[in-house]
């Protein structure tokens, strides 16, 4: 069974194979490129920490031209599971009952669950192995441009964090196991691929909007009232706000800034709006952080979220492709 | 083997309903073990419906149906059962060695030299895609894949439907001759009757998707038909009397 399934995804699997033979050529070779630069500007060090020389010309050059390409690199991994769903995941069943080819598999002598299983697994592994060795490829290229690279916007930056631990895989999965569920239900493959991108789009959005909630975030406070990001770390502010002088929020602070918006058009200093301020009842600023170490615990509850729904999905795949029209 | 002694297909009261209205209705019949059985019937008289739940593709609206003593279900068909149907599904990127090899992997059964040997009596070169293959040859190719997992029921959905005359002649001849030999059930659908006269021993004649005749051919023909009448002239017949377009 299995060499039916791998004879049927050859020209998948060779697009597979050929893509990540590209794809590691081109990040190895950008990467030890962008390594020779951080030697010829001297900005080793920058990689490890923000120093106050990593502000300089060279790591402004440096920047210029390896952000955007390093940050492409992570979008590919962000896009790659989606690109599995739809043209591996959801073509799967959809052509088969399409095609009418369905009719030659259901009437030979193996089960039509083993035959299903054998398609879903034959055909979604070399795909997960694929993004799995992608990502990894990706890593190593984001760790070595450190600090001068995305990883400056710490783990929870959408980039790095939809590009980092279990999280590409999971999303491969859920966009397989969606795409095949569908496909198997609808029968048609343009609808397959619509639905599978239209769901797979508005649940990875539906869960990320709502990261803050897997996490606890600490609350940290801050004298500087003006600047909402004054000393800030590399976690995620997730909220800001003021504080009163015993310690509770400030429900309306717009009430008690307003009186400190001088009439005419006058330039006021940090020090004196902030003393306006603080008379007016706002007396410390408070913003509430994801830590950088609640990171996995934020993936593995994504992941955890993602994985339950491609089990849903395949069981809706079995009860699919045994249900008799 | 105990399901040897149960008939390839027995249908009590059987009935399917689509959403435009029943295909078939309170249909019961046999289908006896060794015999060549035609299913004729005007366009849209129920036999593509008819097959289809004994393969299991199909799930009855109402009554009972096995197949040798098993009811058919969604989890696959009968392993004694081959189905050919007119579309003649395969797939096109698939050289024909690979099709033969598709039998063998998905049937425990397979009788790869038996299937090799009837794609070469058909002379189809077997490093040819299917999908660049005559009508006529992709044909041969389907048959060997239905008759190289050796079953004991084959059915065939209007097989001969795109074939040209000479096609059509040579394929069945092929076709009965090895069901004749290796002693398989045959249930054979056409519209098209006097391609089955000569061939077929028993018939099953549905309209509208109910049963009007059923029973051995020659004992029809001699309950029913006028003397030395032949069995597409009592087809007709019998359509006409029962006021069916066909």
């Amino acid at each position: 069974m299995t060499w039916i399934v791998w004879r049927q995804q050859r020209p998948v699997f060779i697009t597979l194979a050929g893509g990540l033979v590209v794809a590691a050529a081109a990040i190895l070779l950008l990467r030890a490129g962008m390594l020779a630069d951080l030697k010829a500007g001297n900005l080793v060090d920058c990689v490890e920490q923000k120093l106050a020389v990593c502000r300089g010309k060279e790591a402004r050059e440096f920047q210029k031209s390896w952000y955007d390409l390093i940050h492409i690199a992570q979008i590919a991994v962000v896009v790659v599971p989606a690109l599995v769903g739809v043209f591996i995941g959801a073509p799967l069943f959809a052509r088969e009952f399409e095609q009418g080819t369905h009719v030659l598999a259901f009437t030979q002598s193996v089960s039509r669950t083993r035959w299903m299983a054998t398609k879903f697994v034959v055909a979604g592994l070399p795909a997960l192995l694929f993004v799995a060795a992608l990502q990894l490829l990706v890593r190593s290229w984001v760790n070595a441009a450190g600090k001068l690279g995305p990883l400056v916007g710490g783990p929870f930056y959408f980039t790095t964090f939809d590009a980092q631990g279990v999280s590409p895989v999971v999303y491969t999965l859920f966009a397989y196991t969606l795409g095949v569920f569908v496909g198997a239900l609808s029968r048609r493959t343009l609808v397959a691929i619509t639905l599978t991108l239209g769901v797979f789009v508005a649940s990875r959005i539906a869960v990320a909007v709502r990261r803050d909630e897997f996490g606890e975030p600490v609350r940290e406070l801050s004298p500087d009232l003006t600047d909402p990001y004054a000393g800030v770390g590399d976690g995620q502010v997730m909220d800001t706000g003021f504080l009163d002088a015993k310690g509770a929020v400030v429900a309306d602070p717009g009430s008690a800034q307003a009186p400190c918006v001088p009439s005419t058009r006058v330039e006021v200093s940090v020090e004196d709006r902030t003393a306006c301020w603080q008379q007016h009842g706002l007396a410390q600023r408070y913003r509430d952080v994801l830590q950088v170490d609640q990171a996995t615990t934020i993936h593995l509850l994504e992941a955890a979220i993602f994985a339950g729904l491609a089990a849903v999905f395949v069981l809706g795949l079995v009860w699919a492709v045994r249900r008799q029209s | 083997m105990e399901s040897r002694e149960h008939p390839p297909v027995v249908a009590e009261n059987l009935g399917k309903k689509y959403s435009r209205g029943w295909a078939l209705r309170d249909c019961t019949l046999q289908i006896p073990a060794g015999r060549v059985v035609a299913l004729v019937g005007p366009n849209g008289a129920g036999k593509s419906t008819l097959m289809g739940m004994i393969t299991g593709l199909l799930r009855p609206t109402a009554g009972r149906i096995t197949v040798f003593g098993d009811a058919p279900n969604g989890r696959g068909m009968h392993p004694a059962v081959a189905f050919l149907t007119q579309a003649k599904p395969l797939y096109p990127q698939f050289t024909v060695t690979e099709t033969l090899r598709y039998g063998r992997t998905a049937n425990p059964g397979w009788d790869q030299a038996y299937a090799e040997q009837l794609v070469e009596r058909a002379q189809v070169p077997f490093a040819a895609k299917v999908g660049t293959l005559s009508g006529g040859q992709r044909t041969r190719v389907a048959l060997a894949l239905a008759l190289g997992k050796r079953p004991r029921l084959l059915m065939l959905d209007e097989p001969l439907a795109d074939l040209d005359p000479l096609a059509r002649e040579t394929v069945l001849q092929t076709l009965l001759h090895e069901c004749r030999v290796q002693g398989i059930t045959v249930l054979l659908s056409s519209h098209v009757l006097a391609e089955l006269e000569g061939v077929c021993d028993h018939l099953v004649l549905l309209a509208s998707g109910q049963v009007r005749l059923a029973g051995d051919v020659g004992r029809l023909l001699h309950q029913h038909g006028a003397p030395g009448m032949r069995l597409s002239q009592l087809v007709l017949a019998h359509m006409r009397s029962e006021g069916v377009a066909a």
